[in-house]
């Protein structure tokens, strides 16, 4: 966009940039043309025709359409003479001669663009008294969307996003004129990971999402804005509820993250905040081994005694906690204080040992905002599958690559959901990636252009895990290859929603609340000053907490809605560590496979249910809110560690809201961070905490270890076996069946086809599954989903059998 | 003078028009010879010179479009060869009968501004012409007049002859482009022109075949000879298609400026069956219709356009005193409707919507308020129902289901009233 | 890949005729007609290979023109009312040949040999009233005439079809003299073009 220039919009001269969109223009200085295809996030159409205004030009007025009309220098616009009023309730009349006009029956009755722009702009009644189209409807387009063609007025919102914004274009108009309908193609359906922004943009009642079909009328629903939990990214969401439940999560247009769009993940995860198996009272495991029903005095008194009994036989040492990072800060802050504070214990950790290392989330040096994808040149993703992990950051780098003309290169073992709109991809297989980047960092060979990209600034190299079974040297290794770039950024990436807030919570044993070193014997002393309490001393990480678990130094474990068993990389050792069953507290909304053996499960309230802040992969911390209560007896995360830590001794704080004061003031990065800074309306884009104070230096530390014939790729798909998603109805039937993916040279060789049935071997054990071929993976490769059931282990050896 | 430019050899040599041996027995390829010895600037400015008018429809002058050209490279030239204009059958001629001419046209214009690649969109129903062109084609390559060094000049040029699939939209320009893309043959918003983003968003020509099938004409002749034939604002010769309700149906290659009389009675032979004329459509079914008062005006485009219709496309097609103008209206409404993208609310529901009043009307079931009510459908398509029309639309082709029931409102209102029960005609 | 190899040569040519694979989509639609005699979804799940589109964008682009026709018969009868056809009895003839054959325009014989459309002008306005048989044209035609050639589409079965062997047999006046005969005819219903393979040689 150029210089401002000034144009007279209605008699008022307005000044807008040069080559702005007429109907934007207009919106800004408050004159609202009426549309329904234009999206601004999406290239206009001009299609509905309904955006029609009046430009003098040299030969008088012409009609056009506001929405395919850039502003230029001294242009003279009417949005209401009498010609244009006329063109929009002709255009009006048009749309509604085929509109079934079933208002009442349709979920999008009340918040109906057409619907308001019929009384607003509309003509009287219908002249139209001949027969209207006929379509059968509603048909189901994919699991979670249905299709009304009577009621689809043809704006092509849906094509276009699924063509432009998502890359996968599975719904399309068929047909021409008079009978263009939407539709899927026969057998295939609308199952993108993106299909409910078209929900959410679809202008009438046509595309309809089976959570919400008949749930609530638009005038019941409650709203307050979020920010989606699900994954790192910090979507800005609205999430609306009636009744005290949550009904509908709705994207929020803003710069920083989203633009406005949702990943279907985060979109319906919400279905397991009533979802049956959700815990509503405290369990306390009894004398006959089962875990029964308890009161809250019972339960906590019990793990006061149990806990202070370990602390008192054995030290605070012999107590670990786990987990924080599906927690809001406060509740991770909360928990780290109550560990390294009440209980004395530097054993605590956030991460999983399934990201790239606390030190590189927490203290990579030129940290890239998601935003600075909008300016970048060159993008290197070496790391997930976006698409898979981070599926809005998909979208944000796949808008770099398709309309912003950066060039993207991905790094991967088999396709990724970018690779269709790189520039280049790079093939490797794992077990070979410190060659890999020392032959990209030198441009050898076939790489030599690869490496020619990487030269053009500004770069944004998102770096994270390609699977489990490479080691997180590797994402250490490229982040440090990135920074010899010049004009580069790095982005490291991990899932898990609020990892890096827990981590900046202090939720680490190496870190204080703030990204302090915990080593800093002052900066423990200034905080315990602070606390009031001492400070303990570095600890144990979590592959340490859990070998401390199976040889017995550890003897009391606290879990904060976290699951090694089901997520750790290393699923035997995990699995190991809990059999031998020290004192297990969890604080969870399910049973699973690591609080099965525990000794007391409390249920918590969680995401819609407490206030509090989240940072997500940039260190941008954005609002959560409250707008249904919990279940049953679920409480506040902190109001159940206030509770414990007051049996313990000692406190925590009083409440969320006052905890966050207190992160202010001891977490210096956090300094500017308030509720009331972030509040709905006002702090839509969040705080970007500044780096620093610790600071990591990324090394090429990587070397690849032997490898035998074939190796393991596992790597994340979006609707795997998580809680989130096999608890809610309609995610959990996406998940796919897991599959030892093969590279088609490989399943010769070894005489498989696909959908035989295989052992696969790992290093922590055997799984029995059915073959796929895969051209797109890496020769000498066996890619599995992770965490879809079928546990094999993390090393990168594998063996595949009849 | 010349009277006849693109029909000669058709004529003269009926059995092999079409052969590159008849061709180049004829002078054939003598006019790319010269062309590809001239700076591709000078044949842009002969062009310019000939005051050559695009034949698809629109009229715009030929060498003015090709100044228009944005710097960048790769260039496109894509002839339309969609002729689909009901009453419209001349493109179909000269495909079949001279393909050789548009090709060594296609040559030309590449090399005179800088294309490597031309498409020509021949509409699926026209198989023969597309044939023949590809015979023509393959002739050319085998003679080194297409492919790489052309005559063993550095000019490299291919041309893929592609057949479209049925959709009359794809003789607007930018939905050929959509169509030659792989895409629904749409038009595209405009600007920007193919001239500056047309073909994969690169620099693109689009013109007629006829429009093409004189360039060679005007590269050995010279523009100014072109701009001496025929009157100011119609230069060169015209090749037009009559048909209706005329003893002698058929395209003639005419010079510009006689009168709708000499050419309906004279060349056309008058209106069989000794009926008397009723109305014609001057220029393809997009046009408003021409009452007999106007006989005596002259054939020109700016006489047609001043009187309140357009040359168009050059397809007049007669109808005689029986005719029944509301069936008539409804043909071509029909057709419109049924040739309707449907990207634009007003055209594709409202092009429906007029088929179906009027086939109320010719169904004895028409309501006295329709006939204010098909004006005033009309007018949400083209506002003011002025002439040249207004548009709610992208492209013209919704306007143009306007002309037929404007025409019959404008002239026969009468008839269309005594066809609604009710109804009350005006004056009465 | 379910095309034989013959067939997949043809469209790697056809591919090579444009600057990007998506623009061999219209061209390839008629192959993938040719191979199973009308359009299938498996035939534009090939076409989606082979383009790089997803199938629903194949279909999208196949559905807006009127000549990629998924229920057809051997051989389409489309029979022009546009205006000037209108004008000079298209309509009857229409009526003619569906009273021959008893199939309404629009749809296919229950022998499945002939489908009978009506369709907007074809050009050939000069020869009103026109018709085509897989797209070869005869002009001048009349409800006789458009009748008697239906009952021998129905009888003879004809593999091929030439334009000029239908004019003489079946026609009347054409828009312009036609020059000498084309020896190439329709082997189905789709046009007969050389690129496309689908041209059905001497008569
Ligand atoms: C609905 C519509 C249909 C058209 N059909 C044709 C056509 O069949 N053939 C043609 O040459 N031009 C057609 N045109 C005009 C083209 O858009 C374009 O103006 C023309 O091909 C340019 O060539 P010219 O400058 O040589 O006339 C059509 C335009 C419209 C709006
Ligand atoms: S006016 Fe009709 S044909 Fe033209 S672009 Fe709009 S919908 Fe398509
Ligand atoms: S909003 Fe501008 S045409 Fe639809």
């Amino acid at each position: 966009m150029s210089d401002p220039i000034k144009l007279t919009v209605d008699g008022r001269e307005v000044t807008a940039p040069g080559g702005q969109l007429l109907i934007k223009a207009a919106e800004e200085h408050g004159t609202y043309i009426p549309r329904f295809c234009w999206h601004p996030r999406m290239k206009p159409v001009g299609m509905c025709r309904m955006c029609l205004v009046e430009v003098e030009g040299p030969r008088g007025k012409v009609l056009v359409t506001s929405c395919t009309t850039p502003v230029a220098e001294g242009m003279v616009v009417h949005t209401k003479s009498d010609v244009v009023k006329k063109a929009q309730e002709g255009v009006l009349e048009f749309l509604l001669v085929n509109h079934p006009l079933d208002c009442p029956v349709c979920d999008k009755g009340g918040e109906c663009p057409l619907q308001d722009q019929t009384l607003s702009h509309g003509p009287g009644e219908s002249r139209f008294v001949e027969e209207k189209r006929h379509f059968e409807k509603p048909i189901a387009i994919s699991e979670l969307v249905m299709l009304d063609r009577e009621r689809c007025i043809l704006c092509a919102r849906c094509t276009r996003f699924s063509d432009e914004i998502s890359g996968d274009p599975l719904i399309e108009f068929i047909d021409r004129g008079n009978h263009t309908q939407i539709n899927t193609f026969p057998d295939e359906p609308f199952a993108s990971y993106f299909s409910g922004n078209t929900v959410q943009i679809c202008p009438v009642g046509a595309l309809t999402a089976t959570p919400y079909r008949f749930r609530a009328r638009p005038w019941d629903l409650e709203a307050v804005e979020s920010t989606c939990p699900q994954c790192s990214v910090g979507c800005r969401v609205s999430v609306q509820a009636s009744q005290n439940q949550v009904l509908r999560l709705i994207g929020v247009d803003v710069d920083a993250t989203n633009q406005g769009w949702l990943c279907d993940k985060g979109r319906f995860a919400f279905e397991h905040l009533r979802a049956p198996a959700r815990l509503s009272t405290p369990l306390v495991r009894g004398a006959d081994g089962e875990l029964h029903e308890a009161g809250w005095g019972e339960a906590l008194d019990l793990i006061a005694s149990r806990i202070g009994a370990v602390i008192a036989e054995r030290g605070p040492a012999a107590v670990a906690g786990l987990g924080g990072a599906r927690s809001t800060n406060e509740e991770a802050y909360a928990f780290g204080k109550l560990l390294r504070g009440v209980l004395g214990t530097g054993n605590l950790d956030a991460s999983l040992g399934d990201d790239p290392g606390a030190a590189l989330l927490a203290g990579v040096p030129h940290r890239a905002t998601i935003d600075d994808l909008e300016r970048a040149k060159t993008i290197l993703v070496w790391g997930p599958d976006l698409k898979e992990e981070l599926p809005v950051l998909h979208l944000r780098v796949r808008r770099a690559a398709t309309a912003l003309g950066a060039d993207v290169v991905v790094v991967h073992p088999r396709a990724t959901g970018l690779d269709r709109d790189a520039a280049h991809v790079v093939r490797y297989r794992p077990g070979e990636g410190a060659a890999t980047l020392q032959r990209l960092a030198a441009g050898e060979g076939d790489l030599a252009a690869v490496r020619a990209a990487l030269d053009t600034g500004p770069v944004v190299a998102i770096v994270g895990r390609t699977g489990l079974a490479e080691s997180a040297d590797l994402a250490d290794a490229v982040a440090a290859f990135a920074l010899t770039l010049a004009d580069a950024k790095v982005m490291p990436v991990a899932r898990r929603g609020n990892v890096l807030g827990a981590i900046d919570m202090g939720v680490h044993p190496h870190l204080l609340p703030g990204r302090v070193a915990a080593s800093d014997a002052a900066a423990r002393a200034a905080l315990a000053a602070a606390w009031g309490c001492a400070v303990a001393v570095p600890g144990r990480d979590t592959s340490g907490i859990l070998s401390g678990m199976a040889d017995g130094s550890i003897a009391a474990v606290l879990l904060l809605g976290c699951d090694p068993v089901a997520d750790h990389p290393d699923r035997k050792a995990a699995a190991a560590a809990f059999d031998k069953a020290p004192f297990l507290v969890s604080l969870d909304l399910f049973l699973n496979e690591s609080n099965r053996t525990a000794d007391v499960v409390l249920p918590v309230d969680t995401f819609t249910e407490v206030e509090g802040t989240m940072t997500n992969l940039e260190g941008r911390v954005q609002k959560s809110n409250r707008i249904v209560p919990g279940v049953g007896a679920s409480r506040p995360v902190v109001e159940i560690l206030e509770d414990l830590a007051a049996r313990l001794g000692g406190s925590i704080g009083a409440g969320a809201a006052a905890i966050a004061k207190e992160i202010a003031l001891v977490a210096p990065a956090y300094a500017a961070v308030s509720w009331e800074a972030l509040d709905w309306g006002r702090g839509r884009d969040g705080i970007v905490v500044a780096e620093g104070p610790f600071t990591h230096t990324p090394e090429r530390r990587a070397t690849d270890p032997s490898v035998g014939a074939l190796t393991l790729h596992l790597g994340r798909v979006l609707y795997d076996g998580g809680t989130m998603i096999t608890a809610g109805p309609s995610l959990a039937r996406l998940a796919p069946e897991p599959a030892a993916h093969l590279h088609p040279d490989d399943a010769s060789r070894l005489g498989f086809a696909a959908g035989d049935r295989v052992t696969v071997t790992g290093n922590a054990g055997s799984a029995a599954m059915a073959v796929a071929i895969d051209p797109t993976l890496a020769r000498g490769t066996v890619y599995l989903p992770f965490n879809l059931g079928a546990s094999i282990g993390n090393g990168l050896e594998v063996k595949v059998e009849k | 003078m010349t009277d006849r430019i693109l029909t000669v050899r058709m004529e003269a040599h009926p059995t092999d028009s079409h052969t590159m041996a008849r061709y180049e027995a004829t002078g054939g390829y003598a006019a790319l010879r010269k062309a590809l010895a001239m700076k591709p600037e000078d044949i842009v400015a002969e062009v310019k010179a000939s005051n050559l008018r695009g034949r698809g429809g629109a009229g715009f002058p030929t060498g003015v479009k090709w100044g228009f050209l944005a710097p960048t490279r790769p260039r496109y030239l894509v002839i339309n060869a969609d002729e689909s204009e009901p009453g419209t059958f001349k493109d179909r001629q000269l495909l079949e009968r001279d393909p050789h001419q548009l090709l060594e046209g296609i040559i030309i214009s590449s090399f005179a501004i800088d294309a490597h690649h031309a498409f020509v969109f021949v509409r699926g129903e026209y198989p023969r012409s597309a044939r023949r062109l590809q015979q023509a084609v393959e002739e050319a390559r085998a003679a080194g007049y297409l492919g790489r060094g052309i005559l063993g000049t550095g000019f490299d040029l291919d041309v893929t002859v592609h057949l479209g699939a049925g959709a009359y939209i794809c003789g607007e320009e930018t939905a050929a482009l959509n169509s030659l893309e792989g895409r629904r043959g749409e038009p595209r918003i405009k600007p920007p022109f193919p001239a500056v983003a047309g073909l994969y968003a690169k620099p693109t020509i689009v013109n007629n075949v006829e429009t093409i099938a004189n360039i060679p004409w005007i590269v050995m002749n010279g523009g100014a000879a072109y701009n001496a034939i025929g009157p100011e604002g119609s230069r060169g010769t015209r090749l037009l298609s009559l048909s209706g309700h005329v003893a002698n149906p058929g395209n003639y290659e005419i010079v510009m400026g006689m009168s709708w009389r000499d050419l309906i009675f004279g060349i056309g032979g008058g209106i069989p069956n000794g009926k008397a004329l009723k109305c014609w459509i001057p220029g393809g079914a997009s046009a408003p219709w021409f009452t007999p008062d106007l006989l005596d005006t002259p054939v020109t485009l700016d006489d047609i356009a001043k009187n309140g219709s357009m040359a168009g496309s050059g397809a007049v097609v007669v109808m005689d005193e029986t005719t029944n103008v509301v069936a008539a209206a409804w043909s071509i409404v029909r057709f419109f409707s049924h040739e309707s993208c449907g990207q634009c609310t007003p055209c594709r529901e409202g092009t429906t919507w007029l088929q179906r009043i009027l086939e109320r009307i010719l169904a004895g079931q028409g309501r006295p308020s329709d006939v204010d009510l098909l004006l005033d459908v009309c007018d949400n398509i083209s506002p003011g129902l002025r002439w040249p029309p207004a548009q709610t639309t992208i492209c013209p082709l919704g306007p143009s289901a306007v002309s037929p029931i404007t025409s019959i409102m404008k002239h026969f209102r009468d008839e269309v009233v005594a066809m609604i029960p009710g109804a009350v005609t005006a004056g009465v | 890949m379910t095309w034989p190899d013959t067939t997949l040569a043809r469209a790697r040519d056809i591919i090579a005729r444009y600057p990007e694979p998506r623009s061999a989509v219209m061209p390839l639609l008629y192959v993938a007609m040719r191979h199973d005699g009308r359009l299938t979804d498996e035939g534009m799940r090939q076409v989606a290979a082979l383009t790089g589109m997803t199938a629903v964008q194949v279909e999208s682009v196949a559905s807006f023109y009127s000549m990629y026709k998924r229920h057809v018969g051997s051989h389409v009868v489309s029979v022009c009312t546009s205006i000037s056809c209108h004008l000079l009895g298209g309509r009857d003839v229409l009526a003619a040949v569906s009273d021959a054959t008893g199939v309404p325009a629009g749809e296919t014989s229950a022998d499945g040999s002939v489908t009978i459309e009506s369709v907007e002008c074809i050009g050939a306005c000069g020869g009103a009233p026109a018709v085509q048989v897989d797209y070869e044209l005869i002009e001048g035609v009349t409800p006789d005439k458009g009748a008697e050639l239906c009952r021998w589409l129905m009888t003879a079965h004809p593999e091929v079809v030439h334009g000029d062997d239908l004019q003489t047999r079946f026609g009347g006046r054409r828009s312009f003299p036609a020059g000498p005969p084309d020896p190439v005819g329709a082997m189905g219903p789709y046009p007969a073009f050389g690129p496309l393979g689908t041209t059905g040689g001497e008569a």
